[in-house]
């Protein structure tokens, strides 16, 4: 029995010496990423100067034209997360703060994302590799429930989200395989679908009274100088519950109210997200609201 | 709780304390350890369950002694009956009964007669399947007096309920475990090692070939009608080494698991994809089933006595109630009957036993013809496989003629967001090592197994689909 416990204190050691071993590689490959995504090249950026800099989820990703305000003279990057929440657009805006970003206005778009304030773990996890390489990141983490292993625990992080920062996405950080997130300076336009979903039900959601990321990027905001401009995006015709941007309006007097600017289903991908030609209609509006001098 | 799960990691290492350290006296001692374990872990899937399992327990425990005290053939075969019917009734109702009415139903629907089934709200006990085959086998073995009934009843338990086989198999013989589970076991390094082999060679087939292989399964099967040809064909492939990683791996872990506990488990894969005929693929493909039905119910029917068509009859009810046991539904039917279908050209020919010797390869034209062979099996075993993983018969036709007609072998990229193509690297490399290693029973025994042991660790955290998690396929079963 002794040899028996010998032998598989053997085999933990060489767990533990392979996960510490390859949480090194991890790490360290994703500390070269350069063309990947927008937390993997913000988090390994230098000081930038940008007029303005938009934030959000997939409604500010598909929804604000960069193009169009570098087009008027304004440096412009589209930092709008698909499926992300406020929690990452929170942490993602303190990283450019902690580069020394030079940032003269942020565009929020906080509206549906206004409901949480949990961590959306599919792009959560795409800042996880860094979690020992920044105190930001590590603070930021520090109050979710799973902290402990993925801080402590050597490679749990890349186990626990092997989808998002695994094998598969570290070989091709690795042989810097390029996406096509960082195209059109940030902003990913969307096609007219055939079959796209049309209809919305958002009846049984309720902003919270008081998002504490929202806070957080107002506040960031706020200490660095920066004008923030906070905004509800359009949505389709069809929305069950659309008194919710009312509630919105209601809880938060200073987010600016762009939800029927665009209207039509033509001009709509799929009913929360406007295809290109609607995001174009929808950027002019807020070019020339905020922009125009 | 699961064999890849974290709370069976931690299960496992407490029972194995407690069991050598605590309760090691006596084999009562041991076994009662044992029927705790085995039920607290059965109650983590669903507790109301476990009464279930306790009454199908000892109504065999019950009826086996009295088909053995009875001193008349009626009373003999009162008891007989009574099990089977009941626990077959247990399994026809919480596995079958819904298919059938709906079936029925689905009959009289087309026959012009109005009808709408009424359908049962009930969940499928996990592990029915395997526990009710271990109780028949044991009061069909005392029938017909090739074995003694048991009369210790926690040793009993122990041989239906034992955690490892409980809820996917292997489906054991009770002239296998049961003497096993009667007397106390001693502590032996070399077999506890080829244990802790087993369950890691498992947990790699389980989390790094099967569970892999089926996120780019399911995108394919899923959308397949969008898919091409190569597409399809790659989804089969895939699908045909997850289920083999899946289950293999299930077994491969419950093997190594109770050789922890010193006992053994019959052996229920060895390496069915090298197979050279479809015989031969099910003398290998989950052995403990097949031979529990090749002794219950083929041999019981004739087996391969008797003229051409009873044999052929035999064959093809052994392969589709064997497709029926897998699930209520008319695919795993097909499933069987198209097994028979492979196998009828060997039944007819009496060349079913072949191909029974170790496979040996050489440069020369036999070691060709041996390829050939086991590439062919493979690919009727593939077309099998997609009446086994579609969801209707017509699906799987469908499936089956869009590789036909489509003829566009392109690289494609699925809805998964990754290539049509790429485990094609991982699945050779597994074949090569399970090619390597057919001889034995897992890759990591020999020299520098620590090292061979390391790399698969490795595979494991690095490669392992972890994210995604997967049950067991036949857990479901």
């Amino acid at each position: 029995m002794k040899r028996f416990l010998i032998y598989t204190a053997k085999i933990f050691i060489v767990i533990l010496l392979i996960a510490i071993a390859l949480d090194g590689l991890y790490t360290c490959i994703f500390l070269q990423s350069k063309n990947r995504g927008k937390i993997e090249t913000v988090f390994n950026s230098k000081q930038q100067n940008y007029d303005v800099v938009i934030l959000g989820s997939s409604r500010a990703n598909n929804h604000f034209v960069s193009k169009m305000f570098e087009d008027k003279g304004l440096k412009t990057f589209n930092y709008g997360m698909s499926g992300g929440h406020l929690f990452e657009a929170s942490l993602l805006l303190k990283l450019m703060i902690e580069r020394k970003y030079s940032i003269k206005n942020v565009i929020l778009e906080a509206d549906l994302n206004l409901s949480s304030d949990h961590q959306a773990e599919g792009i959560a996890a795409l800042f996880l590799p860094y979690i020992h390489n920044s105190q930001t990141i590590k603070k930021h983490f520090q109050t979710q429930e799973n902290f402990n292993e993925l801080y402590y625990v050597p490679f749990y992080r890349y186990i626990k989200f092997d989808a998002k920062i695994g094998f598969r996405e570290t070989f091709f950080t690795a042989i810097h395989k390029k996406t096509n997130t960082l195209d059109n300076l940030g902003y990913h336009p969307l096609v007219k679908h055939k079959n796209g979903n049309m209809k919305n039900n958002i009846i049984n959601l309720n902003p919270l009274p008081k998002n504490k990321y929202y806070e957080e990027i107002k506040n960031i905001c706020r200490a660095n100088n920066i004008n923030f401009i906070a905004v509800m995006t359009p949505m389709c015709e069809n929305v069950k519950g659309m008194n919710y941007f009312d509630k919105v309006k209601k809880a938060y007097p200073e987010i600016y109210n762009y939800e029927n600017v665009v209207v039509e289903n033509k001009y709509f991908s799929s009913c929360g997200h406007m295809n290109d030609d609607g995001s174009k209609i929808f950027t002019a509006k807020i070019l020339k609201d905020f922009f125009d001098k | 709780m699961f064999f890849n799960s974290i709370a069976f990691a931690v299960f496992l290492p407490i029972v194995f304390f407690l069991y050598w350290f605590v309760f090691n006296k006596t084999k009562s001692t041991q076994n009662a350890l044992l029927i705790i374990a085995s039920y607290y872990f059965y109650s983590c899937w669903d507790w109301r369950f476990l009464f279930l399992l306790v009454f199908s327990t000892f109504l065999d425990y019950y009826t086996g002694i009295q088909i053995e005290k009875g001193k008349t053939e009626n009373s003999r075969k009162f008891w007989f009956w009574l099990s089977i019917l009941v626990n077959l009734g247990f399994l026809g109702i919480f596995k079958y009964y819904n298919f059938f009415a709906a079936s029925f139903s689905d009959l009289l629907n087309t026959a012009g007669l109005k009808s709408s089934p009424i359908l049962l709200n009930v969940i499928l006990p996990v592990g029915i399947s395997f526990y009710t085959f271990h109780g028949l086998s044991y009061v069909i073995d005392i029938y017909y007096k090739r074995i003694k009934a048991e009369y210790n009843f926690v040793d009993y338990s122990l041989f239906v309920s034992y955690f490892p086989l409980l809820v996917a198999g292997p489906i054991e013989r009770a002239t296998h475990l049961l003497p096993q589970v009667k007397i106390k076991r001693e502590f032996n390094f070399e077999k506890a090692k080829e244990g802790v082999f087993q369950i890691i060679w498992g947990l790699v087939k389980k989390v790094v070939i099967a569970d892999t292989c089926a996120t780019y399964a399911n995108a394919i099967f899923d959308h397949y009608s969008s898919m091409n040809s190569l597409s399809l064909i790659l989804g089969a492939v895939y699908f045909a080494f997850q289920i083999y990683g899946d289950f293999s791996g299930y077994s491969d872990i419950a093997l190594g698991t109770s050789k922890l506990f010193g006992l053994d488990l019959l052996r229920n894969f060895n390496y069915p994809y090298f197979s050279r005929d479809i015989a031969e693929f099910w003398r290998r493909w989950h052995i403990s089933l097949s031979s529990w039905f090749r002794d219950y119910l083929y041999i019981p029917l004739g087996g391969s006595k008797g003229g051409i068509w009873m044999k052929i009859r035999n064959t093809f009810i052994i392969f589709v109630v064997s497709g029926f046991w897998h699930g209520a539904n008319w695919t795993y039917i097909a499933w069987g009957f198209i097994n028979a279908v492979y196998f009828l050209p060997l039944l007819l020919r009496n060349s079913n036993r072949n191909n029974i010797d170790a496979i040996q390869l050489s440069w020369n034209f036999k070691s060709v013809k041996t390829i050939t062979s086991i590439l062919m099996t493979f690919l009727i075993t593939c077309v099998a496989w997609v009446f086994f993983r579609a969801k209707t018969i017509n699906d799987a036709i469908l499936y089956l003629k869009h590789i036909v007609t489509n003829k566009n072998f392109s690289f494609q990229y699925l809805n998964n967001e990754r290539y049509n193509y790429e485990l094609l690297l991982m699945i050779g490399l597994f074949v090569l090592v399970e090619w390597n290693n057919r001889a034995k029973i897992e890759p990591f025994s020999g020299k520098n197994s620590m090292m061979k042991v390391a790399f698969a660790i490795m595979a494991i955290i690095a490669f392992g689909t972890f994210s995604d998690y997967k049950e067991f396929i036949y857990f479901q079963f």
